[in-house]
């Protein structure tokens, strides 16, 4: 049933979609970054600007399945902390390869996503009460290890690679580790039923239950996921830095947060995309980066950042209100009938 | 699978189609750095910005790029984070600077983006806190070790007539500073006055509020403890705050590096008794005319002195550029300084 309008109107859904509104606003940082920026608009910058997107995007990737379901996770920043520290602790105390160590470390990931995904699940203790517990008790934890003042240094450098080195001397180490995560979790998200049925969990838990989706496995999964991605993430930093401290990572959750949000996932759960979340992330790296090759001070872009957000759920907010209003007419003309 | 391709090459392919290191096109104010008559670019970079301590460094930073005609780049952690400094470093590096000048919190962590600067041909110094010796060409040390550490020391020992516990509040127990500066302070200790006991240590993370509670905590803890020995310059006003709302002004006494600025009323009510430290303006200053010496090859490796507007001649010893010997600022002498 192909009529011209209805060619049309799939333009307009199109062009009315969350992710071009975002693609503008990036394209439009990009342009003016690029008159006011030294060197912004480089080959070099761009990779330079993807490798320090890698820790918070991992995060927020695994935070979108998490945010579609309805919940939250406010403690992968300091997840990522505490298994930088464990990885040190490992590597350097335990006197471990650290290949063992960072599967150890992968596990440590794994547990701590365990305990969150326990608490909500089996406990069904609010996702926001239980990983507030959980931001404390992990950053807690990592400072008790390293007693607030312990810093690991000195790692391999076949390990320091995977954070400072470029595949032919052009892409950065951990761009590829990233590039595979993204495609795994856009896949399981939109390619699987896994993904949909974090969609009607977040839509309606109790109709995805009556639906018969096993809801608790389901939400566990993606606490479970979030969990593992901190702890490689965790890695991928102290790779980078070259050190293991217990403040790694500090505020990163409330990053990758704005950077689902902002990438148009609804903070209630059910809708949202991966890609989104690329760009969200995508839209805040390239703030970052620009705004410090054009000589302005780092503190702008946390005023920048916010205002952007604001700025760009308003406007998604109005569009919808403007499609609906055109969608209207269309509805109405059947109403007179069917009313007595 | 489209809807992602799509978004991946786009996001991608904004920055990545973009041309590679094309010079941009001047358009008057185009800086292209390193070019031979342009202005120079020097980037300065504290260990973090709302630091009274670095506030003062950058304002003589300032008045010498005003001075030698320099262009300065200044931009630092809000807090002290190691991690961050790495970033703003990397981001100069793409930007194109002439000379890096850096204030380090972590020796090592530091070091791997500052040799990649220097790989890409960016001359690289340090002030106020050094990295490993292979990432830079010079150091600008605003005062040995020694030279602080027994001047805190002294003036401690001096307070309290030879014998007592004391505390110190630090900044951070891995800044290489810091932890060079203790060990110091624990030498003199033990040399010159051994009725003199340190019963504790605590780091404030360059923090005035967290210097106040840790204070608090120690004198809690530690009744016996008659002198805080501040080592940060936010822990001096933050630990003589502690003092005064304890109550306990004249009975633990309060000394330390720190601003005469940050301290002047605390010293005038009595609470704080010594604030030792160079004279910090000198050192942006100093450091700003290092870096445009270096650019401009007028300061080689080997030299043994170096000759400064502000800090007059200045000794080299090896790659340290030494400031001078501290300063004791007191009630006699607080209201003439005004950094």
């Amino acid at each position: 049933m192909r009529t011209p309008d209805s060619k049309s109107s799939a333009w307009k859904a199109v062009l009315f979609r969350f992710e071009t509104l975002l693609l503008v606003v990036l394209a439009m940082e990009c342009l003016i970054f690029t008159r006011t920026g030294t060197n912004f608009a480089t080959q070099g910058n761009a990779l330079e600007i993807l490798k320090f997107s890698v820790e918070i995007g991992l995060l927020a990737l695994v935070m979108t399945p998490v945010i579609l379901t309805g919940g939250i996770d406010l403690s992968v920043g300091s997840l990522l902390g505490l298994c930088a520290v464990c990885f040190g602790k490992f590597w350097r105390d335990a006197g471990m390869e650290w290949p063992l160590a960072a599967v150890l470390t992968l596990g440590i990931g794994a547990l701590a996503g365990g305990v969150n995904a326990l608490l909500i699940t089996r406990l069904r203790l609010p996702p926001l009460i239980v990983t507030l517990g959980s931001f404390s008790l992990f950053r807690g934890l990592a400072e008790a290890i390293t007693k607030g003042t312990d810093n690991f240094t000195g790692f391999p450098p076949d390990f320091l690679a995977f954070g400072q080195g470029y595949y032919g001397g052009i892409i950065p180490a951990q761009v590829p580790v990233f590039a595979v995560v993204a495609l795994a979790v856009w896949l399981l998200v939109h390619r699987t039923t896994f993904g949909r049925s974090f969609r009607a969990i977040g839509f309606a838990p109790e109709g995805a239950r009556y639906a018969g989706l096993p809801v608790e496995r389901r939400i566990a999964l993606a606490y479970i996921l979030s969990g593992v991605v901190a702890a490689l993430a965790a890695m991928i930093y102290v790779a980078r830095v070259g050190q293991a401290k217990a403040d790694a990572g500090t505020g990163y959750e409330l990053l990758a947060i704005t950077a689902v949000v902002l990438g148009g996932t609804s903070i209630f759960g059910g809708i949202g995309t991966v890609q989104g979340t690329l760009l969200g992330v995508a839209t805040l790296a390239v703030l970052k980066n620009g705004l410090q090759l054009s000589d302005q001070p780092s503190e702008l872009a946390g005023i920048l950042t916010g205002a952007l957000l604001l700025l760009v759920l308003a406007g998604e907010a109005a569009l919808k209100k403007f499609s609906a209003r055109r969608a209207r007419p269309a509805i109405l003309p059947a109403k007179p009938n069917s009313t007595p | 699978m489209k809807s992602f391709a799509l978004a991946l090459v786009f996001s991608l392919g904004l920055f990545a189609g973009c041309k590679p290191s094309a010079p941009s096109a001047s358009n008057g104010t185009a800086d292209t750095p390193s070019a031979p008559g342009k202005q120079l670019t020097i980037a300065f970079m504290p260990k973090s910005k709302g630091n009274g301590y670095f506030i003062a460094c950058r304002a003589g930073a300032e008045q010498a790029a005003k001075d030698l005609n320099v262009k300065l780049l200044y931009d630092g952690p809000t807090e002290t984070d190691p991690a961050k400094q790495n970033e703003i470093v990397e981001t100069w590096i793409t930007r194109g600077v002439d000379v890096i000048a850096a204030a380090c919190e972590n020796r090592e962590g530091i070091s791997t983006a500052l040799r990649k600067a220097q790989a890409k041909g960016i001359k690289v110094i340090t002030y106020d806190a050094d990295a490993l010796p292979d990432a830079r060409s010079f150091f600008v040390n605003q005062a040995t070790p020694e030279g602080i550490a027994n001047a805190l020391m002294d003036e401690a020992a001096r307070l309290l007539g030879g014998s007592g516990d004391y505390a110190i509040i630090t900044a951070s127990l891995t800044a290489g500073n810091m932890i060079e500066w203790q060990k110091a302070i624990e030498k003199r200790n033990a040399e010159k006055y051994p009725n003199m006991k340190r019963v504790a240590l605590r780091p404030c993370d360059d923090l005035r509020e967290k210097a106040f509670a840790e204070a608090t905590a120690i004198m809690n803890a530690n009744p016996s403890v008659k002198l805080l020995m501040n080592i940060c310059t936010p822990a001096v006003p933050g630990a003589a705050e502690a003092v005064k709302q304890a109550g306990k002004a004249g009975l633990v006494k309060v000394i330390g590096l720190g601003l005469p600025s940050e301290n002047r009323s605390f010293v005038k009510e009595g609470i704080t008794d010594t604030v030792i430290l160079w004279k910090v303006q000198d050192l942006g200053y100093l450091t700003i005319e290092v870096a445009a010496a270096l650019a401009r090859g007028e300061l080689k490796a080997g030299a043994t002195s170096f000759k400064s507007k502000r800090a007059g001649d200045v000794e080299i010893q090896g790659d340290n550029i030494l400031l001078g010997t501290p300063f004791i600022f007191n009630k006699s002498n607080i209201d003439q300084f005004d950094f």
